[in-house]
């Protein structure tokens, strides 16, 4: 009788001591990324309400929504809102849709391949300040081998100063971040392909659907689950991205380069107005928020409407 | 059917040029500024093949009375680099094995809640750590960045580890387990062998993103002392001698091409093991 009550009582304890283990081992790591990122994320959205002072490092009072209102009326961060989305957005389509495209060649036999696939996978080990670097001397109006290379085609008739124009020069920031990204995109889309199952595509060459019926039909479905968390994150990534800006253009010219990220760290570092630059890291961090959110609620939403049927 | 092969053939070898060229002329450009005089990359002839090779532009970087001393930086890069990415590792092997093989409540949460922080802006959590490390005046110390750089990896390594953990038979945990093995001996005489490529790619992949760390340096150092390379770089970009900034361009870049090239199997194993499960 007593074996039998103090069974379930021993195995109970078994059991909780494999859960204090799994938690000890595991609590230095949280204890560290709490500090470094709870702690921080609290006390950012508590200043986002107040006015900050830099020189004594306290709250030197509260403002309620202040900031919030400041930013909304003002044009450089209203601007560099829709800046930002526009630039993530053509950051992860283009890298979407050329990563795609290598993995497939990459896909494919042909002889040099290995070397290709190191050549590919160097840009992502390029630090994002070489990278700033390298295209900063591309893209330069003296020296710069796009000019060179235009005028001696003929395409050009004198030398342009290319980072001059705002336009441009968030183009060749989007260039130079797509040049970054595509290496760790392709990648993925490669392994992806590789576990596909080839004899799909055999049977249907077999029964005679040609290359782009088997395009549209069996691999574009089959790589959709990969491409849209590829694309999320990075459309989350080129939302985040600062150190190609801030060697290439340091927001301008006439702040046309400013993206959000970039717009708060003028606002923290070099105005040093921590307030509003905390409420407008709060405004970055719904919009990353959104575009992760909005395509998982949908399927959701897709799925409990019309997964049942 | 035969006439269909070649043409596809050609189809692939004329799309890996283009490949080729488009990832690769960026670089080349940047080694072909290194290895010219100045006069010539300034001069409108330029030509894409080098007619005169010069090294002077690394050797004037390499001076140690250079205005930004690379030498330092190159010394406080490893240093943070090292330190971080051994942090890293000891802070993240329990944590994957707990992840992967013990009965953790609310396992998938915790790793989804690492992972995701990763893609929250970065920017909102520098400000009070800026304002942290200024109130005990940190800043300006190695500590400054290793501590920052160790927690931004540290997600990433968990899930890496983890990945590999996942990969490893159960089969050897359950026979030591048997004979009595406690799960520190475990871990420390079973699992840490058997997890050596995991531990590899974990370390270099955590060394990567120090090295290559731009934003939190930039923030949290002001002293050139403890300047590390990317930052240097930048410094360097104030100077207009467009031939010695890419030699430095390069020499940043040589450590992490070379764990690239000689890694690229374990980080294609880590991007694999990942994104099939």
């Amino acid at each position: 009788m007593t074996d039998l009550l103090n069974q379930p009582s021993n195995s109970q304890f078994k059991f909780s001591r494999e859960k204090i283990l799994a938690f000890t081992l595991i609590l230095p790591s949280l204890i560290l990324v709490f500090i470094t990122y709870l702690y921080p994320a609290i006390f950012t959205f508590v200043i986002s309400f107040a006015e900050y002072d830099i020189i004594r490092l306290k709250i030197k009072k509260f403002v309620q929504f202040k900031n919030f209102e400041f930013l909304i009326s003002n044009y450089l961060f209203t601007s560099s809102v829709l800046r930002t989305i526009y630039f993530g957005f053509l950051i992860c389509v283009c890298t979407t849709i050329l990563s795609f495209l290598i993995a497939l060649l990459l896909n494919e036999k042909f002889i040099g391949k290995a070397f290709l696939r190191v050549m590919i996978v160097l840009p992502w080990a390029v630090p994002s300040v070489v990278s700033g670097v390298l295209w900063g001397q591309m893209f330069h109006a003296d020296t710069g081998f796009l000019n060179a290379l235009l005028y001696q085609l003929g395409v050009i008739s004198g030398y342009k100063i290319w980072l001059a124009d705002p336009l441009v020069a968030l183009h060749v920031i989007a260039i130079a971040e797509i040049w970054k990204a595509i290496p760790f995109m392709t990648l993925f889309f490669l392994s992806g392909l590789q576990s596909l199952p080839s004899e799909v595509f055999e049977a249907a060459a077999v029964d005679g659907a040609n290359v782009f019926q088997r395009f549209s039909n069996i691999l574009f479905p089959l790589m959709l689950p990969i491409a849209i968390p590829l694309f999320l994150i990075q459309f989350v990534l080129a939302m985040k991205s600062f150190d190609t800006i801030f060697v290439l253009t340091r927001g301008g010219p006439g702040g046309g380069t400013t993206t959000l990220n970039y717009f708060i760290y003028q606002e923290a570092f070099e105005t040093f107005n921590l307030g509003r630059a905390s409420a407008a890291a709060y405004v970055l961090l719904i919009i990353t928020l959104a575009v992760v959110l909005i395509p998982t609620i949908s399927r959701f939403l897709i799925k409990f409407f019309w997964g049942n049927k | 059917m035969k006439k269909n092969l070649i043409l596809k053939n050609f189809f692939i070898y004329f799309s890996a040029l283009i490949v080729f060229f488009v990832m690769f002329f960026p670089l080349y450009g940047l080694i072909l500024t290194s290895i010219q005089p100045e006069n010539i990359i300034r001069s409108r002839n330029l030509s894409f093949f080098p007619k005169e090779v010069i090294f002077t532009h690394f050797a004037e970087v390499l001076k140690p009375n250079h205005i930004s001393n690379i030498y330092e930086g190159i010394r406080n890069s490893l240093i943070v680099s090292f330190l971080t990415s051994f942090l890293c590792i000891i802070l993240a092997f329990p944590a994957a094995y707990s992840l992967a093989r013990l009965n953790l409540p609310a396992k998938n949460i915790i790793l989804g809640t690492l992972i995701s922080i990763y893609f929250l802006p970065t920017i909102l959590f520098v400000i009070p750590l800026f304002v942290i490390l200024v109130s005990y005046q940190l800043d300006d110390t190695i500590f400054s960045l290793v501590v920052p750089y160790t927690a931004f990896t540290l997600p990433f390594v968990i899930w890496i580890l983890k990945s590999f953990i996942d990969k490893l038979p159960v089969e050897v945990e359950e026979a030591a387990k048997i004979d009595g093995c406690s799960t520190l001996q475990l871990l420390i005489h079973i699992i840490f062998p058997l997890l050596r490529p995991g531990l590899i790619a974990a370390f270099i992949f955590a060394f990567i993103l120090s090295w290559v760390e731009f934003l939190t340096p930039l923030i949290f150092t002001n002293n050139l002392k403890i300047s590390t390379v990317a930052l240097g770089l930048f410094r360097s970009t104030i100077d207009i001698k467009i031939g010695q900034q890419a030699a430095a361009a390069i020499i940043t870049l040589i450590p992490v091409t070379i764990l690239m090239i000689f890694f690229q199997q374990y980080i294609t194993k880590v991007v694999l093991s990942g994104s099939d499960k």
